[in-house]
């Protein structure tokens, strides 16, 4: 966990149903309440979308006292724009802002996703070996390579989040050094402010969910009519919805480009999973995104994800840059803003022991263990299968007998041992006879 | 102390192609747990999924077994299908035996057996006609 996930201890009841929902089997419920494993979660918020209770969100800032911030300064991801009808255009959404004494960066967001396409354009055509590229726009897409497929880690395209660019931008033009709010529409993208991959610190400094900042906008409903804000370029909005970035990025380029665009943890894993058996030769770039239909799929949005969608598919984006925007994108990829400061690094899990020979010998015994308990991964150990159990028993994190079934059984070999026990009888006492009465 | 090896099996059922990979998913895991290097797990996963792939398109099903000895694993796998008439013609890139509706369904490219021999560390093919064919493909671990 790099910290987009947050437990509302209050709320669990310990219901157990969130451990299953796990891609990466993430999730413990110990002593009543539901952890998370930090070595393990992408923070793609699949637990938060489970949850009955409303125990788990997205890990966001207090929404109620950043508000209240004079002149506050709102980065909104792309889903932001597209959450209400009568908003549904960059300038706007951004008088509806001002209602609020609130501003935007949307025209950097413009430029910077544009860049981020750019560059990305310019890596994938001098790609070579490391063909096809994988998106770094997903955090829990990364997040889930640099657990699982440390392997493609050099496939990821060093090209850091629009995101954090647009605001980099910003603060290098304005001079400007107030801090800055993301609207985020899910637990994965709260972890570039809490924990960011590929940078020491992030420009950005306090999250909110989409869902939070809509929620206020509605509750005033200002009457917008764009008459007093320029308009801004819409093609990045399409970077919310699955192929979108793909779409961009083509944009800028002027001969074949081939892109594979999925969405959800299924088949992005399934996607990962054929590239690392080299399966996708001729393939030059890959855009994965955790969520269902991309990121307005996203746990913290506010609107329905279909609607959402609609709204974007009824865009006609201008994909050519005009020749202004075209100069800015230019003169700031050479400055270099774009890239990723880092290197992402690999974070596998530990292995069952440091040593080879440790490890087979824990591995058997983790088989054993695993053979004897009943195999319907029911969850009420608290963990989310029968192998999970028996891993984290060898991991000395857990004991059989946290297995109901294997506590009954024990209670059942107690019990008859009580009842032999009970039945034997003092020597004092001749076992046919009846004691003679007192005389 | 010699650790005892350890030792994971998989039954390839002939035709089944929707559960390709699960045996190389399943022996990375494994491998993952005992702490060997990633580009040995990565070279072994494709040696599994390369090997289950022959035996499924060639050899109608089969037994793919992985055993991991404490420097160096072994996969090997096993068919009682038609056999291998020229080994070294099968090993040439490109060459393939597959039928259309194999190609069809984007396998087949005549690259399983070579990818395998790159990426072991040994390979050694028993095979004959009309009796099947073993395939065993040797890693070694780096001496610690």
């Amino acid at each position: 966990m790099s910290g987009g996930i947050k437990i509302r201890e209050s709320r669990c009841r310990g219901c157990a149903n969130c451990i299953k929902s796990c891609p990466t089997e993430a999730l413990r419920v110990i002593d009543g309440l539901v952890r998370v494993l930090p070595d393990l979660c992408i923070d793609c918020g699949e637990c938060i979308r489970s949850c009955r209770d409303k125990a788990i969100t997205v890990n966001d800032d207090e929404w109620d006292l950043i508000k209240t911030r004079e002149g506050l300064i709102l980065m909104a991801d792309p889903t932001f724009y597209v959450q209400v009808g009568a908003y549904s255009r960059p300038r706007l959404m951004k008088e509806a802002l001002e209602h609020h004494g609130f501003s935007d960066l949307s025209e950097w967001a413009a430029l910077a996703f544009d860049l981020a396409a750019f560059a990305s354009a310019r890596l994938i055509r001098e790609g070579g070996e490391n063909l096809p590229y994988i998106s770094t726009y997903c955090p829990a897409v990364i997040r889930l390579i640099q657990i699982n497929y440390p392997e493609l880690i050099g496939r990821i395209l060093p090209v850091e989040s629009p995101l954090e660019t647009a605001v980099s931008i910003w603060k290098a033009e304005t001079g400007s050094d107030e801090s800055v709010t993301l609207v985020s529409p899910c637990p994965a993208k709260a972890t570039l402010v809490r924990n960011p991959v590929g940078r020491e610190q992030s420009s950005l400094e306090y999250v909110v969910s989409v869902r939070k900042v809509i929620r206020d906008l509605l509750a005033c409903n200002a009457k917008v009519t764009g008459a007093k804000t320029k308009a801004i370029s819409r093609r990045w909005l399409l970077w919310s919805i699955t192929g979108g970035e793909s779409r961009h990025i083509a944009s800028f380029f002027d001969k074949g480009f081939t892109s594979i665009s999925v969405s959800g943890l299924r088949n992005t894993q399934e996607l990962l999973n054929e590239l690392e058996l080299g399966r996708l030769s001729g393939v030059d770039f890959i855009e994965c995104r955790a969520c269902d239909l991309g990121c307005i799929g996203g746990t913290g949005t506010y609107e329905s994800r279909f609607l959402s969608q609609l709204r974007l598919d009824n865009i006609e984006a201008e994909w050519m840059p005009s020749g202004e925007e075209m100069e800015q994108i230019r003169s700031w990829f050479d400055k270099g803003i774009w890239r990723l400061a880092s290197p992402v690094t690999a974070k596998e899990r530990l292995p069952l022991s440091k040593d080879i020979k440790e490890a087979m010998a824990k591995l058997h015994e983790m088989d054993a263990i695993y053979a004897d308990l009943p195999h319907i991964d029911c969850g009420a150990c608290g963990r989310p299968s029968c192998r999970a159990l028996a891993e984290d028993i060898v991991r000395g994190q857990g004991e059989v007998t946290d297995c109901i079934f294997k506590l009954r059984e024990r209670i059942t070999q107690l019990s008859g041992e009580i009842r032999s026990l009970s039945s034997k009888l003092p020597h004092t006492i001749h076992p046919e006879r009846k004691r003679r009465p007192l005389s | 102390m010699a650790q005892e090896p350890y030792v994971e099996e998989y039954v390839i059922q002939a035709g089944d192609f929707s559960a390709i990979g699960e045996a190389s998913t399943k022996f990375k895991s494994t491998l993952k747990m005992l702490g060997i290097p990633s580009d040995l797990v990565r070279r072994s996963s494709v040696i599994a999924y390369e090997a289950e792939m022959n035996a499924l398109i060639h050899g109608g099903g089969g037994l793919l077994r992985m055993t991991v000895y404490d420097d160096r694993l072994e996969i090997v796998a096993s068919d009682t299908g038609p056999g291998i008439p020229d080994v070294a013609l099968a090993m040439q890139e490109g060459y393939s035996t597959a039928t259309d509706e194999i190609r069809e369904l984007g396998f087949g490219a005549g690259m399983g057996l070579p990818n395998i021999d790159r990426n072991a560390d040994s390979l050694e093919i028993d095979t004959e006609v009309g009796r099947g064919t073993t395939l065993r493909a040797t890693v070694l671990f780096p001496s610690p």
